[in-house]
């Protein structure tokens, strides 16, 4: 197959939409695979429409943020919808938006949206997947896939690779990390507070009002 | 003070929004706006405060200050505009890092104390039911995020159509 991964972070390195679509991709290894990044609200300079196209699947990557689509994907939505209503495509469209919260089901409004937008576009959507714990994949290179507290989300990735192989339109998933939300919860206060006091500042800081 | 984040032109926003209005402040887009780059600075280095310095830095700050937020956008799938977004994605620092639990989903805290009252008007010449229905959740689950109140999600063909819904 001839597969598409999106990586809609705008972050260049270590970003957790990276990092899953690595773990499709080691998934995918007979597939003929062609990566594009959209860091930025203008589309790849290298990305070959026509090429693009011409896939078999698209796999969308990309965090949450505030409800739906960072700003600079939905700009680069815009740009691929002028193209694909003129160069109508049978191309299958999955997605998989990680969120800094718990539940992944707080990613639906995203997935709502991407579905919406390949209607627009006419092309067929495969299937969603909602990560929560999103911001800590990051943190977990070290622990192999699919252990501790990865285990979920290659559970998830390994569902969308079986569908992805079937090509036909399947539920939307949604998974939380492989530990107590309380955990999560003050694991993540944890980091803060070290980000912070790493820049200088103090826990307090933390708090600023202005 | 009543925030409006718009994407009209500067004839269309003249024509629409409340002019002279001294309550009212107004975010359009100048073309300068760059978008977040996911650095979460804006909790952990300047917190409060968007790392990025142009004239969309300071949403956190403008949000704690006002009774009503007012989104004007171009309905795109069900989402807003490309330019409406970007404010609202800047606008993170409103919110502290820590999280809470509302509606029994994580959430993030309070920074600040103000209750905002959240409008949509979405305008779009074929907005299908089935965005529109993603809108109406979308804005809902905002309100949800910001801990504000959700009022009305409006649609309508043109942005024309939301004239003197402002006065």
């Amino acid at each position: 197959m001839k597969i598409a991964l999106m990586n809609g972070s705008p972050k260049i390195k270590d970003s957790a939409s990276g990092i899953l679509l690595d773990e499709l991709k080691s998934l995918r290894r007979d597939d003929c695979i062609t990566e594009y990044n959209f860091h930025t609200p203008i589309l790849p300079s290298e990305m070959n429409l026509e090429e693009f196209a011409q896939q078999d699947a698209a796999v969308f990557a990309f965090p949450l943020y505030v409800d739906g689509i960072p700003s600079h994907l939905v700009n680069c939505l815009c740009q691929l919808e002028k193209y694909l209503i003129m160069h109508p495509s049978n191309l299958i469209i999955y997605a998989v938006v990680n969120c800094g919260f718990f539940e992944g089901n707080q990613n639906r409004y995203a997935l709502e949206i991407m579905k919406n937008w390949c209607v627009r576009c006419g092309l067929k959507w495969g299937q969603g997947v909602g990560i929560g714990g999103g911001g800590m994949l990051p943190g977990l290179q070290g622990v192999p896939v699919g252990k501790g507290p990865r285990k979920n989300f290659a559970a998830a990735m390994n569902q969308l690779s079986e569908h992805i192989t079937v090509g036909k339109n399947a539920e939307d998933i949604y998974v939380s990390p492989n530990v107590p939300r309380f955990a999560y919860k003050m694991g993540a206060e944890v980091e803060w507070r070290q980000q912070i006091k790493a820049n200088g500042l103090s826990e307090k800081d933390l708090f600023r009002k202005l | 003070m009543r925030l409006i984040v718009h994407d009209l032109t500067e004839e269309q926003a003249k024509q629409i929004l409340p002019q002279d209005d001294i309550d009212t402040r107004m975010i359009g887009d100048n073309g300068t706006i760059h978008p977040c780059i996911g650095c979460f600075g804006c909790w952990v280095k300047t917190p409060a405060q968007c790392v990025i310095r142009d004239n969309y830095g300071d949403m956190g700050e403008l949000l704690s200050k006002c009774d009503e937020l007012i989104f004007v956008s171009k309905c795109c799938y069900g989402g807003y505009s490309p330019f409406v977004k970007n404010v609202i994605d800047r606008g993170i620092s409103y919110s502290h890092p820590y999280f809470t639990i509302r509606n029994g989903e994580m959430h993030h805290r309070r920074r600040y104390e103000n209750h905002f009252r959240l409008n949509a008007f979405f305008y779009g010449t074929d907005i299908t039911e089935q965005e529109k229905k993603t809108a109406e959740n979308l804005v809902h689950a905002n309100a949800l995020n910001l801990d504000c109140q959700a009022e009305k999600v409006h649609f309508a063909p043109t942005a024309d159509s939301f004239r003197g819904e402002f006065e």
